[in-house]
């Protein structure tokens, strides 16, 4: 059985892909432009909806208290990467990584049908709805762990153990967080950008935040899927496939040299932005000013 | 040697080991996010398909109006778009090419012309695209024009500009862009090689080039040449949105960004300093639990509203290509002007100061610290005049205006054009020409109307040149 499961990883890493000397061919998934289309309309349509209804909300968490973020709160340009050499290195090797075994296979991966995919990501976004819901509740935040809550017993009730996505239907759009939030929420500062192996982009606390995610889980073994089953091995492949389908990115498409300073930029003021969210909240994270954004 | 039941444990640690972190990748959505948040504000050389090389109409203000910066940065609504079919299929090639320069270091993931095709079964007409300024083979508005030819049954071949570091590096014979003649040169022998090297020897029956924005006078430059070469056999091009002098549009464009965002260090910082603000205080108050690519395009309508942000936006995603373009130039003729020639940078170094005194160069910069030294050393004789003089989609001579197998397409309030320009193009192009009245640069491209007049001008059976 095994060996089974091997050869159809070899085929699903090699399909598509030919290389002879001076030229490589490789077979990207299909373009679908009326499916892109038609997408493109409904997403149109739910912001127009969404800026209609945009009466600003009371909501969940209180957020109207804290002063707004002016232009001066804003971090610096600058982020504070002292192992940058090692970082680049490593954001290296994860672009071969990524060339040579990772994108393959997620390509393979986007040639099934469309319905047994998402079955396959609502299924894994389902389960992890606990790790979100415990936590929401780390970070008081009772009513997003409502939510993820109530999406976890919604779908994988109605949403036959979390392969549909009933929750959305009802109107409870998919939010998830993880214990690097949780860690910001408590008074971390995101500290040194640091590029991890085969995942990417992260900060001291992320990291940290991926152990506590990843020992929660581990812990928790949910569905015995991650630890007690024979074949949970597969479950892990399935999950990292499943979640590189999903990211449409491809290194070193801009050909640029500055390809890591600008994700650098991007990842770590997305970082920073959520943070300030959580400062509304009440988070005690004190704003790093005059130094490199992150330190 | 692992006993078999160890060597098992182990295997199915590893991958237990990977999903969750990668699940931190997926939750920032990278990709997306970066597409979208570069929407906002065109930091990136990918989104800077946007636009051309543009000049601005109208003197007082050096700006477009209103609806014409926000076609530009919005690009055709969705639901303007032209039916697409179910699906193109697409295959990336990567052809290495014989007259390539040594490969910089620094951008060693450069060493291959990376391609994009779409084959159709049995026997058809081949459609060869080209990107405009900074993009690459398979941008958003390639995609768009990718989908229609392919529908309308062409095999589709697209390339990057030969302004796309990835071009500069793996196909040009100088590593200096921005020369219509000489990119068109690189271009021609790159798409006569690439032809040689399709994949199943797809069955050609005849080849027309187009290409939007500064990729529109790239693919009219192919046919000149190969009305030299005869090597493709190039039938018709139709050029989108194409300008019509390059260079001398440089102080325009460097005024367009001085105004909209003021001096490149302290002017850049001000702008990033209000969209982090804006974006939090949005964030804040939205739903949203992360920052994440729906949150974004929401945000981006709330966020641009005057018409000196959208010209930022616009002025930006071009400062940005030409950062790019720029090192290349420096690095490959050893100018000195950003990079240390004696030492170059490898691909550990750190280039965040680089990358901070790349974003500061105009155009002027450009074509005083690179492009012309370089030009008039190769050049003997030839003066700076000249230089600005052959870069004008006039100069390329009477073959293109007496050859009545080349169309444009254009609009009545594209940025990149002045009034005269455009007067040119309808002038010199009458007949072979469609004007539409809204659009700005890029803003209609895909849409139903664009996309019919296209295939009926490739057909050679448009019919729209009097209204």
């Amino acid at each position: 059985m095994r060996r089974a499961y091997t050869a159809v990883f070899a085929a699903a890493m090699l399909a598509g892909c030919t290389s002879t000397g001076n030229v490589r061919v490789r077979d990207l998934p299909d373009d679908r432009p009326a499916e892109s289309r038609a997408m493109a309309i409904e997403a149109a349509a739910r912001l127009a909806a969404a800026q209609e209804a945009e009466a600003p909300r009371a909501d969940e968490e209180p957020t109207a208290l804290a002063p707004p973020v002016t232009p001066a709160d804003a971090p610096s340009m600058r982020t504070y990467d002292p192992f940058e050499r090692i970082n680049r290195s490593m954001y290296r090797f994860n672009a071969h990584f990524d060339e040579s075994v990772f994108l393959p296979v997620a390509n393979g991966y986007r040639r099934l049908p469309r319905p047994l995919r998402s079955g396959v990501h609502n299924f894994f976004g389902n389960l992890g709805e606990i790790g979100s819901t415990l936590n929401f509740a780390l970070q008081g935040r009772p009513v997003y762990g409502l939510r993820a809550l109530g999406r976890f017993a919604i779908n994988s009730t109605l949403g036959v153990g979390g392969l549909i996505d009933v929750a959305k239907r009802m109107k409870l759009p998919r939010a998830a967080t993880g214990f690097g939030t949780t860690l910001a929420k408590w008074g971390m500062r995101p500290g040194p950008y640091i590029v991890l192996p085969l995942i990417g982009p992260s900060t001291l606390r992320d990291t940290a935040g991926l152990g506590g995610d990843f020992g929660l889980a581990w812990g928790i073994d949910a569905g015995g899927f991650y630890r007690s089953s024979r074949n949970s091995w597969m479950f892990g492949v399935a999950n990292s496939i499943d979640l590189r389908a999903h990211i449409d990115f491809r290194y070193y498409e801009t050909g640029s040299a500055f390809e890591y300073d600008t994700i650098r930029f991007l990842y770590m003021r997305q970082r920073l932005l959520e943070d300030e969210k959580l400062r509304a909240e009440g988070a005690n994270l004190p704003r790093s000013t005059g130094t490199p954004a992150g330190q | 040697m692992l006993p078999p039941c160890q060597a098992r444990a182990v295997a199915a640690r590893i991958p237990r080991m990977m999903k969750l972190p990668i699940r931190l990748l997926s939750r920032h959505r990278l990709g997306a996010l970066l597409a979208a948040w570069l929407t906002i504000s065109g930091a990136m050389p990918v989104a800077a398909d946007q636009s051309g090389l543009p000049t601005t109409r109208g003197p007082a203000s050096g700006l477009a109006d209103s609806a014409a910066l926000r076609a530009t940065v919005f690009g055709t609504p969705p639901d303007q778009l032209a039916d697409g079919p179910q699906r193109v299929p697409v295959k990336e090639i990567e052809v290495r090419m014989p007259w390539m320069r040594p490969l910089p270091r620094v951008l060693w993931f450069n060493e291959r012309l990376r391609v994009w095709f779409s084959p159709q079964e049995g026997e058809a007409p081949l459609a060869i695209v080209i990107a405009g300024t900074g993009a690459d083979g398979n941008a958003g508005n390639i995609r768009l024009l990718r989908g229609a030819l392919y529908g309308a049954g062409y095999h589709v071949l697209s390339l990057p500009s030969p302004t796309h570091p990835g071009f500069i590096s793996a196909a040009s014979s100088t590593g200096v862009a921005g020369d219509l003649g000489q990119d068109g040169e690189d271009l021609y022998r790159a798409v006569v090689r690439i032809l040689a090297h399709l994949p199943d020897a797809p069955r050609i029956s005849h080849v027309d080039a187009l290409g939007y924005s500064l990729g529109g006078a790239n693919a009219a430059t192919l046919k000149l040449i190969d009305a030299r070469e005869h090597k493709l056999g190039i039938r018709r091009v139709l050029m989108i949105n194409p300008p019509v002098s390059l260079f001398s549009s440089i102080g325009r464009l460097d005024r367009l960004f001085a105004q909209a965002i003021g001096p490149a260090d302290s002017g850049l910082e001000h702008l990033y300093q209000r969209l982090y603000a804006e974006l939090a205080n949005l964030y804040r108050v939205s739903d949203a639990v992360q920052v994440d690519e729906t949150f974004l395009y929401g945000a981006a309508a709330g966020i641009l509203r005057s018409d000196d942000e959208f010209s930022a936006a616009i002025a930006l995603n071009f400062r940005l290509a030409l950062a790019n373009m720029f090192f290349a130039g420096d690095l490959y003729t050893r100018a000195g002007a950003v990079v240390d020639p004696k030492d170059p940078p490898g691909p550990g170094d750190p280039l965040e100061q680089t990358w901070a005194t790349l974003r500061g160069k105009t155009f002027a910069d450009y074509f005083n610290e690179v492009f012309a030294p370089y030009y008039l050393k190769q050049r003997a004789g030839t003066t700076r005049e000249a230089l600005v003089a052959r870069n004008r989609l006039d100069s390329l001579g009477d073959a293109l205006l007496t050859d009545l197998d080349c169309y444009v397409q254009t609009n009545r309030d594209d940025l990149i054009l002045d009034r005269d320009e455009l007067a040119w193009l309808e002038h010199g192009f009458a007949g072979r020409i469609a004007v539409y009245e809204h659009g700005g640069h890029l803003g209609n491209i895909g849409s139903r109307e664009q996309v019919a007049d296209m295939l009926a001008m490739l057909e050679g059976r448009w019919t729209g040149g009097g209204r």
